[in-house]
């Protein structure tokens, strides 16, 4: 790399917030996706810029210099969308971790993208309020992360994702230009709604460097029941039932035998190890009519197969379940070495139909693959449980996979429900988008960054 | 016979590179640098299988960036055992090229011979004073010249006499229900020796008669940690030896890090040591933490009045390693006057982890901060824990930063102390 460039970049951001090292370098080589590039990728230089000035002035460098910059939070995305190249600059943005404010008159917050998801939870909610978006990796993925992938989570049914709480943002186009988009009110058509193009542009388009969100009330209560079934299909068809009566739970989880096995077998908390599936549901809200909600779920999911249901008496046995929930990958990993969660999400009365085709996959290509479905929202995390040191497995994997899309779009679903697509489904991007559809993405990525310098590759290949 | 680096690959694809380690590694949070948090060691370690990255001196820098506080392996969702790769790491490097030449000299000389390393502390006790000054209010001392020790550290003395050559080998118990042996370890060997005594009087109060073997050594860590297996197991050896055939109920350690390796550690360390599996087997099996032997049946006989609002720190081997954090709290909540007061994130690492405060000074300054801040926000009088490294790295974080007023007592010593004679 250009020894004036490096530099510059050190007056930019200071000597202490670069990395050139070889052995550092490489750390960026890989995120939280099965997708590792190792030595032929590794970048060029790592930057950790402070403000939004040090990003502009960095970008502006890069469009310069034509050098491909890679915006990153935790690299806890699983599509590969952090995935470092051998010309690139990764930029890390965790030093902007500062909540800026919490609004509670307006409902609204304002943060800069490095900060934990998590942690800006626990912050609203001391002040009863509540920030819903819950991806897996909230403990320590960034808010920056979570609006570049659009991040989701179990409480998708209820309260949707990251998209339907983003207000606006302060963003940094390639150019360096610093543009502030959205608004601070619920309502503003004030012209195209570039805040909903930048969330989940997966950083193709622009550098995220101010989030603005809006909050809810913080639901007063909440209880949690399991719903045991001996038949997958039934349980999958229980899903759709419990909306058609009215409800909308939080959280509806499925869970498959080859889950409840591995977690019971991990945590130990007395999971039906025999039943074929369970629906792990979660209602919130106002205390006094909570029991009715659940009473309700109760009595459809006996009417459509369950043998049993149990309702958590108390906070500890509520926590046991959910403890048990978040524990699932992990105790699947025991299983084999390699993990492939996929995120096709389908209508909810579709899920009974893919279910099944998932099942007849994974025997034609003699591979694991587990279920457990935020089914609420459609959202079917097909788990492939494998080894990536076995190439010959790896290569049934990869086309069990490519079924699962065609069965997927056929349903009416889209090949990623909040994953985002990265460098994992970017040349399946076409099947659900069509040609129009990529052409005209290409067109808007063209325009807003002409030397095609951000995150080259992601989405939408070179 | 070679550790080849392939023989860590099993555990190392167990990494899903989910990132979960990045909230809780102390070091990744003052270096920054993904290298620096477990998912990037644990995929330099992969990179060295493969050929990607050579074990090197940046690769070694970046393998002693870990205070083995095993924080990372209790949050891990997969259950990666990232301390024990990273140790596996250091010890391919210390066969591939050696030790650097100041831990050699202590490890390879000094620790495997007990009278040489005896006869350098006890010399090191009498010369100290020349070369340290006081510190404030009585803790610990400052060191006059700048001899490789940072200025500003606050050292504990050594001890005068160490603790096993000043006390009796066998120390009856007021009412003998039990006989246990002492593994002292070197902090309280060498360094604390009060916290000994407040050792053998709390076993002595409680039904115990305690045995403190002469010729018992270090317990290994220090240079199984740092990569030196060879001389962790001679360690580990001499005091499998020195134990195994005593006629004793138990064997208590005041120390997590000692405690560790006669319990969990010793399996590995000898795993190919012919001949010893059952001795290990049997240490590990009778070797119990003093606060977790004491909170069997709780504290006996007339407690004193100990009026004193503490805190209570989680050493990292005694709190993740051997799983004790309730019985400490529940023995000292006994004590009449004791007003316990719980510390922010007790568990968190005060940036000791025995040689690295010697080697990365400032680094383990810096992560020691978060928890000088944390005691001080306790408004606690005394900080209590049950490490002698831990309170010698947290005395120092309170004397630089002026809060020398707060003391800091093992366990045993302010339990002890519900069983002082009237003066």
């Amino acid at each position: 790399m250009d020894a004036k460039l490096v530099e510059r970049l050190k007056e930019i951001v200071g000597s202490e917030h670069i990395f050139d090292k070889y052995e550092d370098r490489y750390c960026y080589t890989y995120d939280a996706s099965f997708i590792t590039v190792g030595k032929k990728e590794v970048p060029e230089l790592i930057v950790y810029p402070g403000s939004k000035e040090e990003v502009a002035e960095v970008l502006k460098l890069a469009n310069e210099y034509k050098i491909p910059i890679i915006p990153r939070g935790a690299g806890s995305n699983v599509s590969g969308g952090t995935i470092s190249r051998s010309d690139a600059i990764v930029m890390v943005l965790t030093r902007m971790n500062k909540i800026i404010n919490i609004d509670r008159k307006n409902m609204i917050a304002e943060l800069e993208p490095g900060v934990i998801t998590a942690e800006f939870q626990t912050q609203v909610e001391k002040l009863d309020l509540f920030y819903p978006p819950d991806p897996a990796s909230k403990a320590f993925s960034t808010m920056g992360g979570n609006v570049a992938e659009c991040a989701g989570g179990p409480r998708g049914a209820k309260y949707g994702v990251t998209r339907d709480y983003v207000l606006g943002l302060e963003v940094v186009l390639p150019s360096g230009q610093i543009l502030n988009v959205g608004a601070r009110t619920m309502k503003s058509v004030a012209g195209y709604d570039l805040t909903r193009l930048f969330v989940g542009s997966e950083g193709t388009l622009c550098v995220i460097t101010k989030i603005i969100v809006k909050l809810l009330p913080l639901p007063e209560a909440k209880k949690t029941m399991l719903a045991i079934f001996d038949d997958l299909y039934k349980a999958s068809e229980t899903v759709a039932q419990v909306f058609m009566a009215g409800i909308i739970p939080t959280t509806l989880e499925l869970l498959d035998n080859i889950y409840i096995k591995n977690i019971e077998d991990y945590v130990k908390i007395g999971l039906p190890i025999d039943a074929e599936a369970v629906l792990l549901i979660e209602v919130d809200g106002d205390a006094l009519v909570l029991d009715k909600q659940i009473n309700t779920i109760s009595e459809i999911c006996k009417e459509y197969g369950a043998r049993d249901v149990k309702v958590a008496q108390n906070e500890k046995e509520a926590e046991d379940l959910w403890v048990a929930r978040r524990s699932a990958f992990a105790a699947v990993s025991r299983v084999r070495p390699t993990i492939i969660g996929e995120d096709c999400t389908v209508p909810r009365d579709k899920i009974p139909e893919v279910v099944k085709k998932i099942r007849e996959i994974s025997a034609k290509y003699n591979i694991i693959i587990a279920v457990l479905g935020h089914a609420g929202d459609g959202n079917l995390h097909a788990t492939i449980l494998t080894d990536e040191r076995d190439h010959e497995e790896m290569a049934r994997v990869e086309r069990a996979i490519e079924e699962i899309f065609i069965a997927t779009l056929e349903a009416k679903g889209t090949l990623t429900g909040e994953h985002g697509v990265g460098r994992a489904k970017g040349k399946y991007l076409h099947l659900e988008v069509g040609k129009e559809g990529i052409d005209l993405m290409k067109a808007l990525k063209k325009t807003m960054d002409p030397n095609n310098i951000l995150n080259p590759g992601q989405m939408l290949g070179e | 016979m070679s550790l080849q680096w392939r023989e860590l690959e099993k555990e190392v694809v167990r990494c899903i590179k989910c990132g979960a380690c990045q909230t809780v590694c102390p070091v990744f949070k003052e270096l920054e640098a993904e290298s620096t948090v477990a998912r990037g060691k644990v995929n330099l370690i992969k990179a060295v299988i493969r050929g990607d990255v050579e074990p090197n001196e940046n690769f070694s820098e970046r393998m002693s960036w870990c205070l083995a506080c095993k924080a990372c392996v209790e949050n891990c969702p997969s259950g990666v055992k990232v301390d024990q790769l990273v140790i596996g790491a250091r010890q391919k490097l210390v066969e591939d090229k050696g030790l650097p030449f100041l831990k050699r000299m202590i490890f390879r000389i000094g620790l495997r011979n007990r009278r040489l390393f005896d006869l350098g502390l006890g010399m090191g006790s009498v010369f100290q004073h020349l070369l340290f000054r006081p510190a404030a209010n009585g803790q610990g001392m400052l060191p006059r010249l700048p001899m490789g020790l940072d200025k500003r550290r606050v050292l504990t003395p050594l001890a005068a006499k160490n603790f096993t050559n000043r006390s009796s080998e066998k120390n009856k118990a007021l009412n003998e229900e039990k006989t246990v042996a002492f593994f002292t370890g070197c902090m309280i060997n060498y360094v604390n020796p009060e916290i000994g005594d407040a050792v053998l009087k709390l076993l002595q109060n409680n039904g115990s008669t305690v045995v403190v073997p002469k010729n018992q050594h270090c317990c290994g860590t220090p240079a199984y940690v740092n990569g030196d297996l060879s001389t962790a197991k001679e360690l580990a050896k001499a005091t499998v030896d020195t134990f195994c055939d005593l006629k004793v109920d138990a064997i208590i350690t005041a120390c997590g890090s000692c405690g560790l390796a006669l319990r969990n550690e010793y399996f590995e360390i000898l795993s190919d040591e012919p001949g010893y599996q059952d001795k290990v087997n049997k240490i590990a099996k009778k070797t119990m933490d003093i606060a977790e032997y004491l909170a069997q049946k709780g504290l006996r006989g007339e407690l004193k009045q100990v009026k004193k609002v503490v805190t209570y720190h989680e050493s990292c081997h005694l709190g993740r390693g051997l799983k004790i954090k309730k019985q400490p709290r529940d023995l000292m909540k006994s004590v009449p006057g004791v007003d316990l007061k719980e510390i922010k994130d007790p568990g968190r690492c005060c940036g000791a982890a025995g040689s690295f405060s010697l080697s990365h000074y400032d680094l383990s300054m810096k992560i020691n901060k978060y928890k000088t801040d944390d005691i001080v926000n306790t408004g606690a009088q005394v900080i209590v824990t049950g490490c002698a490294a831990c309170m010698m790295h947290i005395k120092d974080g309170l004397n630089q930063s002026d809060n020398s007023q707060i003391k800091v007592m093992h366990t045993a010593e302010l339990l002890a102390e519900a069983y002082k004679e009237e003066s």
